[in-house]
């Protein structure tokens, strides 16, 4: 199936590729301070230092774990103190029945229990995962990204891309190729 | 990329060495506890092991840490290398400081006195084949010079490597630091059993010298942040010793918190849930009256404060944010040490002016020779093979 070859099918996306990771990152820098926001940088290795030229902020994941974890903490004491103060008390060798000491392993792998849900659900979320189709794998160009290929794209979406604008920006950045994704 | 070769000055200059006031601070240090020896023998030595523990917590970590970057090949540290290096060089000091405890011996360790009741003097004869005065030295003597060469030949050949250049011995270091782990990880066990464990021959933990070591190692990052912030405080290595060296620093803070709370409470949780009588006395008169507050300052000392502050990541490359939990962690290791030190002389928490006075004789002379040697070298391995590679880090 010939995937470019569709006249009447929308542009999704613009593709550029680099000679390597250094031009790649300072193309990305570029893009950023364009004011791109509907970009990405494609390579076959983790770049060290792109998340700052890409302008990324830091992610919310954080955030999303540490609420978890602190559902996690809350609810396992408050279940065990529930349990063994009030609802059903046990005499365990003299102890007192709040044993704070005892219920720290539960309180702790609840804790991580759900904070290891909620870091790998909420990567998923984030990433929006799992998507069965993404319309850039229609350039065969772009296969070779596992491989040994450097690419920006700029979703057709973004407010600020111009068919013309953007091509031409992108040949100032000093790209080895361009070209359009259909969808 | 930023700057791959170096760019400060790499010589301690006269104006930010600091040797001359921790010479003053030891000498007065050494005269209170001469003193002290006289005015009150037992409190002397119960001090001075507290103070000595603490030290060399310091020294084991740093040659631990240094022995672990070698056998890794790990490049992120090598510019704050010689700092650990340099704190690992003189334990054979240290070996000559151990002389009081082997000399006081006879009054800091129950097991050199003659018990009364069957139960203790049965329990005396039973561990007498381990616990006895000859084999205690022996194994001393043992820990000590295991140590003294470790820490002296790590130091020596990266010494060499600066002036001869000579890569080949990036190899020599690893080849001493493999089985320098394996027989450091048995020494300290059995020199923390010996020093701290058995100050009381009817408790015993078998966990005790992994106790011991995360407690150092836990501590050595806090030290580490602190010297490194001194060194950037006088404005030296301020792009060898950077942001991205730092932060690192912060994470394994946060890491070894994490690890020294996960070994003490295991420890703790084992004995409070068998709940054997012998095992549980050691708790026991540590959970009771003062003591129980310094136990709760540890904890929120060493874990829970640190924890906190630490699990965002801008604040483990926040400098004020990791000097204070690095404060806050050295002075939860000393309270921690006189925890687990003090109950076998006083039944409840008693300040003796004994106690700052060995902690600055010993402080002083640490400190002394620590800048006196780290003035002598450059501050950095500057022919490492992988300096370039630890100087462009981020």
């Amino acid at each position: 199936m010939d995937h470019n070859n569709a006249e009447n099918k929308k542009v999704f996306a613009v593709l550029a590729e680099f000679e390597n990771p250094g031009k790649l990152m300072k193309a990305a820098k570029l893009v950023s301070r364009a004011g791109y926001a509907k970009f990405d940088a494609h390579s076959p290795f983790p770049i060290h230092g792109m998340d700052d030229a890409m302008g990324l902020k830091e992610s919310k994941l954080g955030w999303i774990v540490l609420s978890h974890a602190l559902v996690g903490f809350s609810g396992g004491l408050a279940l065990q103190v529930w349990a063994s103060t009030y609802a059903y008390p046990i005499n365990i060798g003299g102890r007192p029945f709040m044993n704070l000491p005892a219920f720290v392993p539960v309180t702790f792998e609840l804790t991580i229990l759900l904070s290891a849900f909620a870091a790998v659900f909420g990567m998923l979320f984030l990433n929006n995962l799992p998507k069965h189709h993404n319309s850039i794998f229609n350039s065969d160009n772009f296969n070779r990204v596992t491989d040994d290929k450097f690419f920006i794209c700029v979703e057709t979406d973004d407010p600020l891309y111009n068919e013309e604008e953007t091509e031409k920006f992108f040949q100032d950045c000093g790209c080895v190729s361009y070209e359009k994704v259909y969808e | 990329m930023a700057h791959t070769k170096l760019t400060d000055n790499v010589q301690l200059p006269d104006s930010a060495n600091p040797s001359k006031l921790f010479i003053t601070l030891g000498a007065v240090g050494v005269i209170a506890s001469l003193i002290g020896v006289v005015v009150n023998y037992e409190q002397f030595l119960h001090s001075y092991l507290t103070s000595f523990t603490f030290f060399m917590s310091i020294s084991l970590a740093s040659m631990f840490l240094v022995m672990i970057h070698h056998i890794t090949r790990s490049s992120w540290g090598i510019t704050l290398r010689r700092i650990p290096e340099t704190f690992s060089s003189y334990i054979w000091v240290f070996a000559l400081l151990f002389i009081p405890i082997l000399i006081g011996m006879g009054s800091l360790y129950g097991w050199t006195q003659e018990q009364s009741g069957w139960f203790y003097q049965e329990l005396r004869e039973y561990k007498s084949p381990y616990l006895n005065e000859p084999f205690f030295i022996i194994r001393n003597i043992i820990y000590f010079a295991v140590w003294s060469f470790l820490g002296y030949k790590l130091y020596k050949n990266s010494i060499e490597m600066d002036k001869t250049g000579d890569w080949g011995i990036d190899s020599t270091l690893r080849k001493i630091s493999a089985p320098g782990i394996f027989f450091f990880g048995f020494t300290v066990s059995f020199a923390s059993f010996d020093w701290i464990m058995s100050l009381r021959f009817d408790w015993f933990s078998t966990m005790f010298g992994v106790y011991y070591f995360a407690m150092s190692f836990q501590l050595v990052f806090a030290v580490l942040i602190l010297m490194v912030l001194f060194l950037r405080n006088k404005g030296l290595l301020l792009n060898t010793i950077a942001k991205p060296h730092i932060r690192d620093l912060g994470g394994w803070l946060f890491a070894f918190s994490v690890f020294y709370t996960y070994i003490a409470f295991g420890q703790f949780f084992l004995i409070y849930y068998a709940n054997i009588p012998e095992a549980t006395l050691f708790f026991y008169y540590r959970l009771e009256g003062s003591y129980q507050y310094m136990l709760y300052f540890t904890l929120f000392g060493r874990f829970v404060i640190p924890f906190i502050l630490l699990l965002n990541k801008p604040s483990k490359g926040n400098y004020k944010v990791l000097k204070f939990v690095s404060v806050l962690i050295v002075v939860s290791h000393i309270v921690e040490l006189y925890w687990l030190i003090m109950p076998s002389l006083h039944d409840s928490f008693t300040f003796h002016w004994l106690d700052i006075a060995t902690f600055f004789a010993l402080a002083g002379i640490f400190f002394a020779l620590f800048f006196t040697y780290f003035k002598k070298q450059n501050m950095v391995p500057i022919n490492d093979p992988k300096l370039a590679e630890s100087l462009n880090k981020h």
